[in-house]
């Protein structure tokens, strides 16, 4: 190849961008100003938005009470602020990089199944440990992959070859791609974080997952590295990687107990049969972006 | 069927019933149910209630937890709640991690060394099919090269009977229901409506008589390269179990693998091994 695949990417003029809203609301969140107000008003701007983020909220997976909630301002009250940002985060990705593509229909929705069982996995970790990420840790684990879809999308051909290679010599993904295409899922998720301005921790996770050590925020990097191959050994796999791996011996292990994380509570055994339910989790949650009406699921 | 039936059999497993005694359950075997195993679980125990004339399972959860015959109703329920069946290639994740991981980097460890032997043991090995299943993996990882190898399976059971069952080597169609066709057709040979094991691969077995209360034999079982005891453990309470597993690592050769029941766990009993994760299935390894 003349031009590296990476080049190509940095150089499409339609990669898809996410809605303006969507990045405001990010940046407001940033903002030492950010209030319920403005978040509501912001999302408001972009009704479908809006109408998919009250979804979400009501959906199975985040509902906190009886009575459903009709307005971002009570969603807000009963889920914190930080918690709607990451719904109209996933949101706007979801439906920008739908998890049905147009080639390769399975393996793209077993690309998002692992984003989303990462995702989950690191929720119940989070909890474990008593992390607090906010929710940022389903975020962070929904978006790791960012960079495989891209790839998927936009080299399709050769992403199949990569897979079929990492099977073949059973290894990592991120080696077969460097093999086939020149670049990684991390460099290309990273390129689209910041294109996307992303929040930093985001950034982050998408190029450190595999090390995370080299990370700035290595709390929530750490955690989404351990839930990745949690996720892998359960087999809620993007295909390739079938690693064999021990938990314990792992850097990201080792952050979290440096920084005081209390990982030898964790029933390894047992949390790994718990994370077998997840399955379930993983298909409610894709059905909440995937009900019938839902619009917004174009490739713009 | 109705007259069977007693206030048991209308009895339903609530939620919070389910968590209790999957709780128990796992605390006191080691055996974990997950949520999609709950009707499974409600199966199993609905015979228990009928035994014990109970019409629900909050009351039989009491009794297990208070009552001071429990530990005589946790030996039948634990019987109830293991699958006393076996089968040729059963929990194909175990064997596949077995197969594609386990096995290939333990030969790759021998060979590197000089030393093409291989020593494995299907301890608790029932009617033979565990064993025979892990002589047919090795034959197919080795093919032609097995007689360049010097591998011996033991297979030990505490039951005369299933080990009379090993010996004659024969099953039904039920019994290799998960066995791929094209293995069926290398290995077994039919035998009227059964099948029966061909000679290759029975000589790699050998089948043996062990209590595994008998220390002093346990001991003897030295240089393993792999271990399968599944769904053993339950049958030992704590300190059995703590003794035993201890005794299995140093039957074990630096480097081997210990595979216990799909969905049972060592972590109350033993910080010895390594908990490895391989794709969808767990192992302990001896460094």
């Amino acid at each position: 190849m003349d031009i590296s695949v990476f080049d190509t990417i940095k150089n499409i003029d339609d990669l898809p961008t996410l809605p303006s809203v969507a990045m405001e609301v990010i940046g407001l969140s940033r903002s030492a100003e950010v209030s319920i107000n403005k978040v509501s008003e912001c999302i408001y701007k972009d009704p479908p938005l809006a109408t998919k983020v009250l979804r979400v909220a009501n959906s199975a997976f985040y509902r906190r009470g009886a009575t459903e909630v009709d307005t971002l301002h009570r969603a807000i009250l009963m889920m914190g602020l930080n918690e709607i940002i990451n719904i109209t985060t996933s949101v706007s990705v979801l439906s920008i990089l739908p998890p049905k593509g147009s080639e390769g229909e399975t393996l793209r929705k077993a690309f998002w199944d692992h984003c989303i069982a990462t995702g989950l996995i690191a929720r119940h970790i989070d909890k474990k440990l008593g992390m607090r990420s906010m929710g940022r840790e389903f975020v962070g684990g929904l978006l790791h992959d960012i960079g495989k879809i891209i790839l998927d999308e936009y080299f399709h051909k050769e992403y199949m070859e990569a897979h079929a290679f990492s099977i073949d010599v059973d290894c990592p993904m991120y080696e077969a791609e460097l093999e086939v295409l020149g670049t990684t899922h991390m460099e290309i998720g990273h390129f689209l974080a910041q294109k996307w301005d992303l929040p930093g921790y985001i950034a982050d996770i998408t190029l450190y997952h595999h090390q995370p050590g080299e990370a700035q925020y290595k709390d929530i990097t750490a955690l989404i590295s351990i839930s990745d191959l949690l996720a892998k050994a359960k087999e809620f796999s993007c295909g390739g990687d079938r690693l064999s791996f021990v938990l314990t011996d792992q850097p990201a292990w080792h952050m979290l107990k440096q920084m005081g994380y209390p990982v030898h509570m964790i029933d390894i055994e047992r949390f790994t049969f718990e994370i077998e339910d997840i399955g379930k989790e993983v298909n409610n949650y894709i059905s909440t972006f995937s009900e019938p009406g839902a619009e917004g699921f174009v490739h713009e | 069927m109705s007259e069977l039936r007693t206030s048991a059999g209308t009895a339903q497993m609530t939620d919070d019933n389910f968590r209790l005694l999957r709780d128990f359950i796992y605390e006191h075997s080691g055996i974990y149910f997950s949520d999609t195993k709950k009707a499974q679980l409600e199966n199993r125990l609905m015979l228990r209630l009928r035994a014990n004339n109970l019409t629900d399972y909050d009351k039989y959860y009491y009794m297990l937890k208070y009552d001071p015959q429990a530990s005589k109703e946790m030996r039948s329920l634990f019987d109830s709640v293991t699958t006393n069946e076996t089968s040729f290639f059963r929990s194909p994740p175990q064997i596949q991690a077995f197969q594609e991981k386990a096995l290939p980097e333990l030969m790759n460890n021998r060979e590197n060394i000089g030393e093409k032997t291989l020593r494995l043991w299907s301890a608790g090995c029932s009617t033979g099919d565990e064993p025979y299943t892990m002589a047919i993996i090795v034959k197919e990882l080795l093919q032609e090269r097995l007689s360049e190898w010097d591998v011996k399976i033991f297979a030990s059971d505490i039951s005369e009977k299933a080990l009379r069952s090993a010996r004659s080597a024969t099953y039904n169609e039920y019994t290799l229901r998960s066995v791929p066709p094209e293995i069926k057709k290398k290995y077994f040979v039919p035998d009227g409506s059964q099948y029966k094991i061909n000679d290759e691969i029975r000589m790699l077995v050998e089948l043996q008589y062990l209590n595994f209360n008998d220390s002093k034999r346990v001991r003897l079982m030295r240089g393993f390269d792999a271990i399968f005891c599944r769904n053993v453990l339950i049958y030992f309470d704590d300190t059995a179990k703590k003794r035993f597993v201890s005794q299995l690592y140093d039957n074990l050769n630096p480097g081997g693998y210990l595979f216990i029941g799909h969905s049972e766990s060592l972590h109350n009993i033993s910080r010895a091994f390594k908990l490895v994760h391989f794709p969808g299935a767990l192992g302990y390894k001896k460094e």
